[in-house]
């Protein structure tokens, strides 16, 4: 039991890490990582909203009939969005500010019912919540790493939760655009995969 | 039959208690999103209006009642001791939606101190340059409440961002609507602020 | 006049797939065979046009008219689900080989953040009926349209001989990210 668990946890990390093993949930994985801040705050949100989806709907995965079960996913999904929303606005409204419709959207993001129909619908809800929280972790993990690559090229600095920024070269870096701009999102996680693809290769 | 019965009722049931839990979320959150909106987007559009007020807008705010809405108002005493008021109208039609503008006027001169837009969701590098680049807000410092704060495009007075035609025809429209929220509370106004 | 511009802006400018980053998957999943980017793009202009209306009127006369604005996420999505439901019915019934071609992406449609996020983006800008509608139409046409013209790069990138990390997926990415950089050339239209 214990081995099952760490391992449906940590195949959200790497094995199945998304959107990079998991070709799902790219709207805000292109979107929203214009910086590591916004990759991060997307990312806890989507692994909150997984984690209650989840966990609910394995509770509930011998009550829902199965010809209304996507409808039933749907309305869970959305519940949990709208307290995220509700939450975020009251509680990191800077935050909500700059990822804007992407919050509402989190309902649609494939990750999310993907994984409720995947998994939680066939699994007790410890294995349930284990796997979101895996995935979850491994999608903010990405996103922040995403944002750190974007926001590193495309301004040259890194501020985390305002302030100064941690982290600054552009004393002898000149930034580059393109990366914060739309474009630059594609080709940016283009070459993040590929990368991923070199590594595992070994 | 009694499978369609029970997909009616658990659809039901896990909808009606779904819209009960967002409600109660949704009172134990409102007091505090009203708050942060006021924090994070009204203060810093209010403080740049009036940097050189002797007063504290912000803690001297009170409500006005219109027609179909509530308005804040916030007084600000100049540094030459006339006073103006600012308050937020929204300009419909922007891409991402409702553009808020931040609108001081003065109430001696009936003329706008400035303008400065408060919340957006426009494309980044095209229509947000309405709210980081204040030099096409600037174009309403000092106009009276009589002039045709439209676009140049629409026979107005305003020239619009080039490439963002539609951002700054919002921004107008928020501007227009305060000019005539103004000439309606005017009265009301000063009332309170005596 | 207006309405022009709404239509140019929404197509080009603002393309809800390479500016707005609204319906990724299928942008992805769907772009591997020009067919299938055909058969996609045409279920979208359908399902978009049609949610477009049903969620503005839902959202005029029942969410704004009982006050309860808060749960529009959750009605819209129901809108939206049950009517890819119908799309599914109708297409396995009369066109079953474009419905054995879109496969699995057909009930993801559901999950299709651009169909959802036009929906909002109407209730946001709060336009009248007819300009919700030809917002959605527009959007539609420019999901199709860089759709169509990525899977048509894509099927030629593939012919070549591409470094082993860089297939699929990834060449793919870049090749979209090189696609959106033209489209910002059209920013200076509107």
């Amino acid at each position: 039991m214990a081995q099952s668990l760490a391992k449906e946890f940590t195949k959200g990390l790497w094995a199945e890490i998304p959107p990079f093993r998991l070709v799902l949930g790219l709207c805000p994985t292109l979107a929203v990582t214009k910086s590591v801040e916004n990759g991060i705050g997307m990312g806890l949100a989507t692994t909150f909203v997984l984690v209650f989806s989840n966990l609910l709907i394995s509770l509930l995965r011998n009550v829902i009939p199965t010809k209304v079960r996507i409808a039933c996913y749907i309305v869970i999904i959305a519940t949990f969005v709208t307290i995220v929303e509700l939450v975020m606005q009251a509680f990191t409204y800077p935050l909500f500010l700059k990822l804007g419709i992407f919050i509402p959207l989190i309902v649609v993001n494939c990750i999310v019912l993907g994984r409720a129909e995947a998994f939680a619908s066939k699994n007790n809800p410890v294995l349930a919540v284990a796997d979101g929280l895996g995935i979850g972790i491994g999608f903010t993990l990405s996103l922040a790493s995403l944002g750190a690559v974007r926001e590193i090229l495309g301004a040259g600095t890194i501020t985390i939760w305002g302030g100064n920024p941690v982290f600054d070269i552009t004393t002898w870096y000149q930034p580059f655009t393109y990366m914060v701009e739309a474009p630059g999102a594609f080709a940016a996680l283009g070459l993040m995969l590929a990368g991923m693809n070199l590594i595992s290769k070994k | 039959m009694r499978e369609m019965l029970s997909m009616i009722v658990v659809l039901t049931l896990l909808a009606s208690v779904s819209g009960g839990l967002l409600a109660a979320v949704k009172s134990g959150t409102e007091l505090r999103i009203e708050e942060q909106i006021l924090k994070f987007q009204k203060a810093p559009a209010i403080e740049s209006l009036f940097s050189n007020v002797t007063n504290d807008p912000l803690k001297e705010r009170f409500n006005l009642e219109t027609e179909d809405a509530s308005i804040q108002i916030f007084p600000g005493k100049m540094a030459d001791g006339s006073m103006a008021v600012a308050f937020e109208t929204l300009g419909k039609g922007g891409y991402g939606g409702d553009i808020g503008l931040m609108v001081a006027i003065s109430l001696d001169k009936d003329s706008l101190v400035g303008a400065r837009v408060t919340t957006h969701a426009e494309t980044p590098g095209l229509g947000s340059r309405a709210k980081d680049d204040l030099q096409f807000v600037s174009q309403f410092n000092d106009k009276t409440m009589d002039t045709n704060l439209a676009l140049k495009a629409d026979n107005g007075t305003i020239d619009a961002m080039s490439g963002a035609t539609v951002t700054s025809r919002a921004v107008t429209r928020a501007a227009i609507q305060a000019q005539t929220l103004y000439k309606n509370l005017k009265p009301e106004i000063i009332k309170q602020i005596q | 006049m207006e309405y022009f511009e709404l239509a140019i802006g929404s197509i080009f400018i603002n393309n809800i797939l390479l500016a707005q980053f609204l319906g990724m998957c299928p942008f992805v999943g769907t772009s591997k065979k020009m067919e299938t980017a055909v058969g996609m793009s045409m279920a979208v202009v359908f399902v978009m046009v049609m949610a477009g209306m049903i969620t503005w009127s839902v959202d005029m006369f029942l969410l704004k008219a009982l006050n309860v604005e808060y749960l529009r996420t959750l009605s819209f999505i129901l809108v939206i689900a049950s009517l890819v439901q119908f799309v599914e019915m109708f297409l396995k019934k009369s066109i079953p080989g474009l419905y054995a071609g879109l496969g699995i992406f057909l009930p993801l449609i559901t999950t299709n953040c651009a169909v959802m996020g036009a929906c909002l983006l109407n209730i946001s800008n709060e336009f009248v009926f007819t300009k919700a509608l030809m917002s959605s139409f527009s959007y539609a046409v420019g999901f199709g349209l860089a759709l169509v013209l990525f899977a048509g790069v894509r099927e030629r990138v593939n012919l070549g001989r591409v470094p082993k990390p860089l297939q699929d997926t990834s060449i793919g990415l870049i090749t979209a990210g090189i696609i959106a950089l033209t489209f910002t050339s059209f920013r200076g239209m509107v």
